[in-house]
């Protein structure tokens, strides 16, 4: 327990010029954190140009189409076409003034440009309304409470002592006390997950309360409650709802090429009307939508490189097909480069480093609510050297207290090619205790057998007995093959009962992590992989990451009173540091401006073909209309 | 367009009254924020009145030699419950209960044999879990009594706040008892 610390004894350090009370550093972070979210509505607003003018098109072609088709059956008035014709003269008033200089009326322009843009704005912003009013309840990071997360046990020492820490934590933040999550990770680690302080849960790893003391614990605490009750969660929501626009946008585009994003846009119709539904099931399945539809934000393979398969058989059905579809593929692709260039160059770095700050933020709240920096920098150091892995955490990443995916551990425990086929066979051994026989027939690439046995180890979290059965017989028949291997799986019983409080079930969970621990690199498996990518989170969007490095956070906690030893920066890589920055800059800067001509050029282009192409099919449906 | 003299002051006016009113409300939301922090304490302080007979209870075995220092805490205890609503007597009581709790703890940790029974652990956590709780719900009343002064007695509200009501706050300070630091392990 620590009262008010005694300053004078803290302060042999040299530093005495630049102390700084915690009060003041709340201040100086919260300036800063309005400076940076006013520089991320920016980086939106800017982004949302390119985006307005590449969708808007779209939105004309199907109300043409539609219209065409309509005139097909009944005639339209003279008047509607007449009509159309005048919107359409406006934008390419404002075109000709973009492109050729060409003086124009500027009331005409400002209509132009509000042709050109605000079809594909309101579309956006009314995207975004539905995405926050959809997952508002949901909050950020249920997906975590996937991870066999559990109540911690009131009648164990330490899970006990964890409880209670919360408890005081909640009580010098003035808050109601949040709900606390455990779950048997690796590494040590703990984040804030939820949509308000009234409901906001604390998602706290194992190791955790195994490695950390009390007064490390709670500084550890203290910041994430701190977290919670500055408001990040909602920061953390509203930078995800941005992400959620871009995926539906991406998915409404994508949605006539193929079944992925229609079955994305399905998921979401479907969360919109069982939504309802109160409960943890509704909140993961909210973070599932928001992680399908971030993902397609980066640029991977999806429906629309399928659809447009070079390497397909040709034929005179296919050759149609993508010449009729070839417009929308322009655009959809000028679309995907034009959000994964800003997102990495302008909105991600703005919100990287907002999330930063509020880190920041939260480290000095927390030094109000203990009173005592040592505790938060021990925590940070110990937590930084433990790696703080938690498997499957990869979107939601940036909730942690530090990067989870920073350790070398996880990179490390990839199995050898030997290995792999060992795990490969003795799955298929298991197979015969699975009832369904069609899994024999499985794939026999290594991936997609993990992934499927990550489903069962899921599976045998939630305490499905089968489940339970299958990796039973794995683990035998492993340890026929390879005895040290099948003991660096855990026992899926051993989880299921530790969920329900076995304090023995716990205990021998502990001595299993120890073990892996104590293995040489290499030699164990990281089998409960989540089947997300974990570069798939926020963070792969931005070039620097959403966590502060330890070294500056030691750097101010050192300034608020941390007795640390904190070796001093480097001063020569300092300088050479500079040195490389000043000669990459111009180089990073022409490539920028390269991407930044590429995205223009590709959106005129697509303007182009579209308009072609809209005036070829509107040819066609006026000729079967007079005949 | 020529504002008359009359028009510019109504419209000072106004704003003053908006402001007038949008302070009171703000020292208004404060002084409930100040009444909830120290109703907490009283919360904290009864969890750990209610907390005592169980670990009287639980350590009464162990400890027969030490009849007279469970004695003292549970006559401290029983003092602090019938102090009743008198500040002065209840802050006292507390605090010689206080001093009687971490007295009991000293002792105890002569006793290996006590410290590694589970239930004895978990209700010791839970006592240390209190004390602390009791600390951090002073700290932040004391938090929560300064933004409210600051408020209620910096230029200009400091020229009404006093005629609308709004007193202002005593600070928890430790009494002299307290203030010998009371070593309790977890």
């Amino acid at each position: 327990m620590s009262t008010f610390a005694p300053s004078s004894t803290a302060e042999q350090q040299t530093l005495a010029q630049d102390r700084q009370s915690f009060f003041d550093a709340q201040r100086r972070n919260r300036r800063a954190s309005w400076r940076l979210s006013a520089l991320c509505v920016l980086a939106a607003a800017v982004m949302g140009i390119p985006l307005a003018l590449l969708i808007t098109p779209l939105l004309y072609a199907l109300a043409l189409i539609i219209a065409d088709i309509v005139n097909l059956f009944s005639p339209l008035p003279l008047a509607f076409w007449q009509q159309a014709e005048e919107v359409a003269r406006f934008g390419f008033v404002a075109l000709a003034w973009l492109l050729q200089h060409k003086a124009a009326d500027p009331r005409a322009l400002a209509l132009g440009a509000a042709v050109l843009l605000l079809p594909g704005t309101v579309l956006s912003l009314a995207v975004w309304f539905g995405m926050r009013a959809l997952f508002r309840r949901a909050g950020v990071g249920g997906a975590l409470l996937a991870l066999n997360a559990r109540e911690p046990n009131q009648n164990e020492l330490k899970e006990l002592r964890l409880a209670d820490v919360v408890q005081e934590m909640a009580i010098a933040a003035g808050l109601p006390a949040p709900r606390v999550m455990l779950v048997d990770a690796p590494g040590a680690n703990v984040a804030a997950i939820g949509s308000s302080p009234a409901d906001a849960c604390l998602v706290v790893s194992r190791p955790m309360i195994d490695e950390l003391s009390r007064d490390e614990l709670e500084g550890a605490l203290a910041h994430s409650i701190a977290s919670i009750g500055n408001g990040d969660l909602h920061i953390a929501f509203q930078v995800i709802a941005v992400f959620e626009t871009c995926g539906v946008l991406l998915a409404l585009v994508n949605s006539p090429f193929g079944p992925q994003s229609r079955g994305s846009l399905w998921r979401i119709v479907r969360y919109g009307f069982i939504g309802s539904r109160t409960g943890q099931d509704n909140t993961k399945e909210a973070d599932a939508v928001a992680a399908i539809l971030s993902r397609s934000v980066a640029l991977d393979t999806d429906d629309i490189d399928r659809f447009f398969d070079p390497t397909a058989k040709k034929s005179m059905l296919r050759s149609i097909r993508n010449f009729l579809f070839f417009p929308i593929f322009l655009t959809n692709f000028a679309i995907k480069l034009s959000l994964w260039f800003f997102f990495l160059v302008i909105l991600g770095p703005s919100v990287a480093l907002l999330w930063r700050t509020r880190q920041y933020l939260a480290d000095a709240c927390a030094v109000q609510l203990t009173r005592n920096p040592n505790g938060l920098a021990g925590a940070l150091q110990k937590l930084t050297d433990d790696g703080g892995a938690i498997p499957g955490s990869g979107w939601a990443s940036h909730l942690f207290l530090i990067n989870p995916a920073s350790a070398g551990r996880a990179a490390s425990n990839a199995p050898i090619p030997q290995q792999k086929e060992m795990l490969l066979k003795a799955w298929a051994a298991s197979a015969q205790h699975s009832t369904a026989a069609g899994r024999l027939s499985g794939p026999t690439d290594f991936e997609s057998n993990l992934r499927e046995a990550a489903a069962t180890y899921r599976a045998a979290f939630a305490g499905d007995a089968q489940a339970v059965a299958r990796i039973g017989a794995m683990r035998q028949a492993m340890s026929a093959l390879d005895p040290a291997l099948a003991a660096s799986i855990p026992d899926p019983a051993d989880l299921a009962a530790a969920r329900k409080g076995d304090i023995a079930a716990i205990a021998r969970l502990q001595a299993f992590r120890r073990h892996i621990a104590s293995q040489p690199p290499g030699a164990s498996q990281q089998q409960t992989r989540n089947d997300a990518d974990p570069s798939s989170g926020i963070s792969s969007i931005s070039f620097f990451g959403f966590h502060p490095s330890l070294k500056r956070r030691l750097k101010r906690l050192r300034r608020m009173g941390a007795r640390l030893n904190v070796a001093a920066a480097d001063s020569k890589m300092w300088i050479v540091a500079t040195v490389l920055s000043l000669i990459l800059a111009p180089f990073v800067l022409l490539i920028a401006g390269l991407m930044l001509l590429l995205i223009a050029v590709l959106t005129m282009s697509s303007l182009t073909f579209l308009t072609v192409w809209l005036a070829f099919i509107h040819k066609i449906f006026a000729f079967v209309a007079h005949h | 367009m020529q504002m008359s003299p009359g028009l510019v002051g109504m419209f000072v006016l106004v704003a003053v009254l908006i402001w007038v009113v949008a302070s009171f409300n703000k020292l208004v939301v404060q002084r409930t924020r100040v009444q909830n922090a120290w109703a907490e304490i009283d919360v904290q302080l009864k969890r750990r009145h209610d907390l005592i007979p169980n670990l009287v209870e639980a350590v009464r075995g162990y400890m027969e030699h030490e009849r007279v220092t469970l004695e003292s805490v549970t006559q401290a205890r029983a003092q602090a419950l019938a102090a009743g609503k008198n500040v002065r007597q209840r802050s006292d009581a507390e605090a010689a209960l206080t001093a009687a709790l971490g007295k009991f703890f000293a002792v105890a940790e002569n006793y290996p044999q006590l410290r590694a029974v589970e239930s004895v652990q978990l209700l010791q956590e839970q006592l240390t879990s209190t004390e602390n709780r009791i600390a951090y719900a002073r700290q932040f009343y004391n938090d929560e009594v300064m933004d409210y002064n600051a408020a209620r007695s910096t230029f200009p509200r400091n020229l009404f706040a006093g005629l609308l009501g709004f007193s202002p706050s005593a600070m928890f300070t430790a009494a002299d008892a307290d203030r010998a630091n009371v070593q309790v392990k977890a």
